[in-house]
């Protein structure tokens, strides 16, 4: 009620004078019937009433909040004050918008990723097992198992639910149905989970069920849960699709059940199937994920006493030359999730954490000239008697002001930053959780600009508290020479924006001189006209190699027929991508006595391969038509095969037993790079590679690789990708129109999403580190700037006595570039431990990079140079004789 | 503001006048809607001239009694063609009237015990 007539309370007013008119109006028609003379009615009128300003007044005051008044009044000031000097507030509202936008842009992404909780009920009894793998002093920790272990767990673990799933997500084959008869084939997400994985999740199918233990066993019937967005867009919501087959993997499928909208559980899939877990094939490597949900009664302790026994029985089981120390633990799901984005999330939101800090140094040094400029004001308001509370309040208010502004336009930026930060990220990092400026970012966008408002205007507020009165009436102004004390602030908040500064561009320059190496990084083929296309073969209809080879065949003999298509070839998986890992072991030559396989990776090529992508052959022979599937088992490896395993003889002839057969290596081909699936985390790299001719795969192996990989069309083409794409269509849909291509790139854009991530980065931090850079030469200039206008008078005298403009200038200037050199001193020293925190994103550079911390240094005493000059400059109008006139 | 001043404090209850000012404007209020003037009027009237209330303390006290909802005004047109504020009593300023109209006998019953004539004890 009184807030609002508060707020009223000038309409209000004018209502009673309105209505005290109105009363004495009414007095002197009473006493003008009783006779009295018009004058003397409204004299005497008047006289009975009172004093009605004094009543008004009166009333006024009881519509008042105190407070509430004086930051008003406070708050009105400020409003005219900043309107007065509006380039003043232009800069310090633009400085804090931009800052506030990253931040609450990129506090978005990081809160809906990392810090809100998961989307299932009691998340955070959620976890998955983490296997922590000693050897020789070395340990990793992963989430992947192998079968064996989730059988034990499955059995010995009782203080949680459990479930396996795979994170390995996949594209298959899904056949729609068109009109009568006829399908069309689509390509869609499969992810595969094991029998009680919804349950453990906590959400249950919007309608249907989740698979059973029987459709969750090899042999089971075919079973697959949709997802609301897939059921909607293909089966038009239509309920009665419970209980009918899909054609899906070129079998028909029955739909058990579509989980509600919205529904994801750690990429993005169109639907599940079982995953149907064993301890052979698949089950025999580390393929799996188990989810754990502890029970109400059991706590973390009570199950890690679970897991060493599940440590013990795996240990028992394995064979006594194995080496490996394994041990359990859990990983919050959350975190078991978002592993991949975590610390690129962290380092960004360091990133526009700095951004931040400088933008709060730079409002502090505007704020600071600012009140230096306003002495004068300030002073003169305490000698009229304005208490020094009631200015600190007032310079408070002012920056209060300065924050709200600042935070109204920062979420303005916010959410174009925002978009724009999912937009390049959407290549680099898959973000599955629900990103949006919510009221979390908003509170936090509001508090941060207010905190950075408030703190930053302390310091001219405490400036001001100290403020001799008389000496600000008497000295201040352009009368005197400048005095150095009311600048060291100013000197310390140059350097720290200069010091901070280069911590960003550092970083910014690490990651991009990391970006430039893995650019420039000798493909070890030619890259340029290379067209992929891949197709999954996980699929019915290609469960045989008798089928998968004629497929290949036939589709590449449409190809080469194909104008334009200059060679084509099918490999399991292209350069720049992550390949199949597998054990192998030598079966004569040295290193056959090693009690241990080895691990290489592998693909299976048509034999045209090396042809297509013009990799060059360094021995031996490539591989021919003539390794059919009836001729003895060969294989070519790589260079780095070679150096890393068979490196002190010669390599051809060697024979080595890897995929289930006894294979020959009959030539060695140069290094291709890809991106390492073992043994580093770097995105490429040459790695030891053993090529099999596609002939010459089992079907059980081929079965097994076409669940993980799409196994991909090579083109070499002179023609655009466009038609290059269609040209690949025809060919497929000639063959078998129900396969879809999965994508369709050129060989550049493999590249590009391999090394999305680096560009990501390295964009996102030259971008932040070009707006620290830009405040701190906007603080460089200011100070240099106010010097000049300081001493305005006190250079004129000097260039009277015989000062030249060139020594002048320099005097001027230099402050700014020594100042710039002790904050790019100060920077690269605190760089050197900043870059440390970055090393695991850095590659083929060291973290202390001497060039790129030259570099730094170069280019901010550049800028410093130049955001000092150009303040300076104004000197060469400047007239001594009139300089010291004026006044 | 109303909230705060629901219930009178002790220091109000001590200030008799103004209490008793917004008794009287309740009160002359109770023959149906009027504005400033009149009741001003009616005050002094009704006290056969005894009361003088000075008319601009009136305003304040309109003022309090409309923030406590005791009172609700609008503008209207009065007997000589002037507009005017009108006041009217609610259903709260009612109950509210009844309250101190009681208070106020009891107080008057009270302090007429104590200044009653002495009468020789036992």
């Amino acid at each position: 009620m009184s807030l609002r007539r508060y707020f009223a309370r000038a309409r209000w007013d004018r209502e009673r004078a309105d209505e005290i008119r109105a009363h004495i109006e009414h007095h002197i028609d009473d006493l003008v019937a009783r006779g009295v003379s018009p004058e003397e009615a409204r004299r005497q009128a008047i006289r009975d009433f009172g004093n009605a300003a004094v009543i008004r007044e009166q009333i006024y005051d009881m519509n008042s909040v105190p407070v509430l008044e004086t930051v008003m009044r406070d708050a009105r000031y400020a409003c005219r004050i900043l309107r007065k000097s509006p380039a003043f507030t232009l800069t310090a509202v633009l400085t804090l918008a931009l800052a506030i936008g990253v931040n609450t842009a990129v506090f978005s992404v990081v809160d809906a990723v990392l810090l809100k909780p998961l989307p299932y009920p009691a998340a955070d009894r959620l976890a998955l097992l983490s296997r922590i793998e000693r050897r020789q002093g070395a340990e990793g920790t992963g989430t992947s198992v192998d079968g064996l272990t989730w059988q034990l767990v499955r059995d010995q673990v009782a203080s949680a639910e459990s479930a396996v799933f795979s994170t390995w997500i996949t594209g298959v084959n899904l056949v729609v149905p068109v009109g009568s008869g006829g399908g069309q084939a689509r390509h869609v997400r499969q992810q595969r989970v094991g029998h009680g994985f919804f349950a453990v999740l906590r959400v249950r199918p919007m309608i249907g069920r989740e698979f059973t233990a029987d459709e969750d066993t090899v042999g089971g019937p075919p079973a697959t849960i949709l997802s609301a967005e897939l059921w909607r867009s293909l089966f038009n919501a239509d309920p009665a699709i419970l209980g009918r087959s899909i054609m899906l993997r070129g079998l028909p499928f029955v739909v058990v059940g579509v989980m509600p909208d919205g529904f994801q559980s750690g990429e993005r899939a169109d639907l599940w199937t079982p995953l149907r877990p064993g301890t052979t094939g698949e089950g025999g490597g580390e393929n799996y994920q188990i989810l754990l949900r502890l029970r109400d009664n059991a706590s973390r302790a009570s199950i890690s006493g679970e897991l060493v026994l599940v440590g013990d029985a795996l240990r028992a089981a394995r064979p006594p030359e194995d080496d490996r120390h394994i041990s359990f633990g859990v990983l919050p799901l959350n975190r078991g999730l978002t592993a991949a984005l975590r610390e690129p999330l962290l380092m960004l939101w360091g990133a526009v954490g700095v951004v931040l800090l400088v933008a709060c140094v730079n409002l502090a040094g505007l704020l600071l000239a600012r009140s230096s400029r306003r002495v004068r004001e300030i002073a003169t308001r305490m000698a009229l008697g304005s208490g020094r509370g009631a200015v600190v309040r007032q310079l408070l208010v002012e920056s209060g002001v300065l924050g709200l502004l600042g935070c109204g336009a920062g979420i303005a930026i916010a959410l174009v930053a925002l978009d724009m930060l999912t937009w390049l990220a959407r290549d680099a990092y898959e973000i599955w959780q629900p990103v949006a400026l919510d009221g979390r970012s908003l509170a936090a966008a509001v508090g941060l600009s207010l905190a950075a408002s408030v703190l930053f205007g302390l310091a001219p507020a405490l400036q001001a508290a100290r403020l001799d009165v008389q000496a600000g009436l008497t000295q201040s102004g352009a009368r005197s020479i400048a005095g150095t004390s009311s600048r060291s602030p100013r000197r310390l908040i140059v350097i720290a924006q200069v010091a901070l500064g280069a911590v960003l561009l550092v970083g910014a320059g690490l990651l991009l001189r990391t970006f430039t190496h893995l650019r420039g990084l000798e493909p070890g083929f030619s890259p340029e006209g290379l067209v992929t296309a891949a197709v999954s073969l996980e699929d019915d209809r290609y469960r045989t190699a008798l089928r998968v080879t004629e497929l290949f065949d036939r589709a590449l003999e449409q190809l080469r027929r194909t104008p334009g298509i200059e060679s084509a070839a099918v490999a399991l998986e292209v350069p720049y991508r992550r390949l199949l890992n597998m054990g192998f072991r030598f079966l004569d030559g040295p290193q056959a006595a090693a009690e241990r396989g080895a691990i290489t990776n592998a693909t299976y090529v048509t034999p045209d391969f090396f042809g297509v992508l013009q990799i060059p052959i360094r021995r031996g022979r490539t591989l021919g038509s003539s390794d059919s599937h009836a001729a003895a088992p060969v294989i070519v490896v790589s260079d780095a095969f070679v150096r890393t395993y068979s490196s002190d003889e010669d390599p051809i002839g060697r024979r080595i037993r890897i995929a289930g057969s006894d294979r020959e290596i009959v030539g060695v081909v140069g290094d291709i790079q890809v991106r390492p699936s073992w043994g580093s985390n770097g995105p490429l790299k040459a790695m030891p590679l053993v090529y099999m001719p596609a002939a010459q795969v089992n079907d059980a192996f081929l079965n097994l690789v076409h669940g993980w990989f799409a196994p991909t069309f090579v083109v070499r083409s002179s023609q655009t990708s466009r038609d290059t794409a269609a040209a690949l269509r025809r060919a497929l849909d000639a063959v078998d129109p129900l396969l879809p291509f999965a994508d369709v790139r050129p060989m550049s854009d493999v590249r590009a999403a391999t090394l999305a991530p680096q560009r990501f980065l390295a964009a996102l931090l030259a971008g932040l580190a070009a707006v620290a850079v830009l405040l701190a030469a906007i603080g460089i200039h200011g100070l240099i700037a106010t010097a000049v206008s300081e001493r305005t008078r006190e250079i004129g005298i000097r260039m009277a006595l015989g000062a030249t403009m060139a020594r002048v200038m320099r005097t001027v200037a230099m402050p700014g570039v020594v100042l710039s050199a002790i904050g790019v001193a100060a920077g690269l020293a605190a760089s050197y431990g900043t870059a440390r925190l970055i090393r695991s994103f850095l590659w083929g550079i060291s973290a202390n990079d001497p060039l790129t911390f030259g570099l730094v240094a170069a280019v901010l005493l550049g800028v410093a140079a130049a955001a000092s000059t150009m303040p300076a400059l104004r000197l060469l109008r400047l007239d001594p004789a009139a300089t010291l006139r004026h006044e | 503001m109303t909230a705060r001043r629901q219930q009178p404090k002790p220091a109000e209850q001590a200030d008799v006048l103004q209490g008793t000012l917004d008794m009287l404007v309740l009160q002359s209020l109770l023959l149906g809607p009027a504005h400033g003037y009149t009741i001003a009027r009616i005050i002094q009237q009704r006290s056969d001239d005894q009361l003088q209330v000075g008319q601009g303390s009136l305003y304040p006290a309109l003022h309090r009694l409309e923030d406590r909802r005791w009172i609700a005004s609008f503008w209207g047109t009065s007997e000589n063609n002037r507009r005017a504020r009108y006041y009217r009593l609610t259903q709260t300023g009612r109950r509210q009237l009844v309250a101190e109209t009681n208070r106020w006998q009891h107080l008057v019953r009270a302090v007429g015990r104590v200044l009653r004539p002495l009468e020789d004890g036992p």
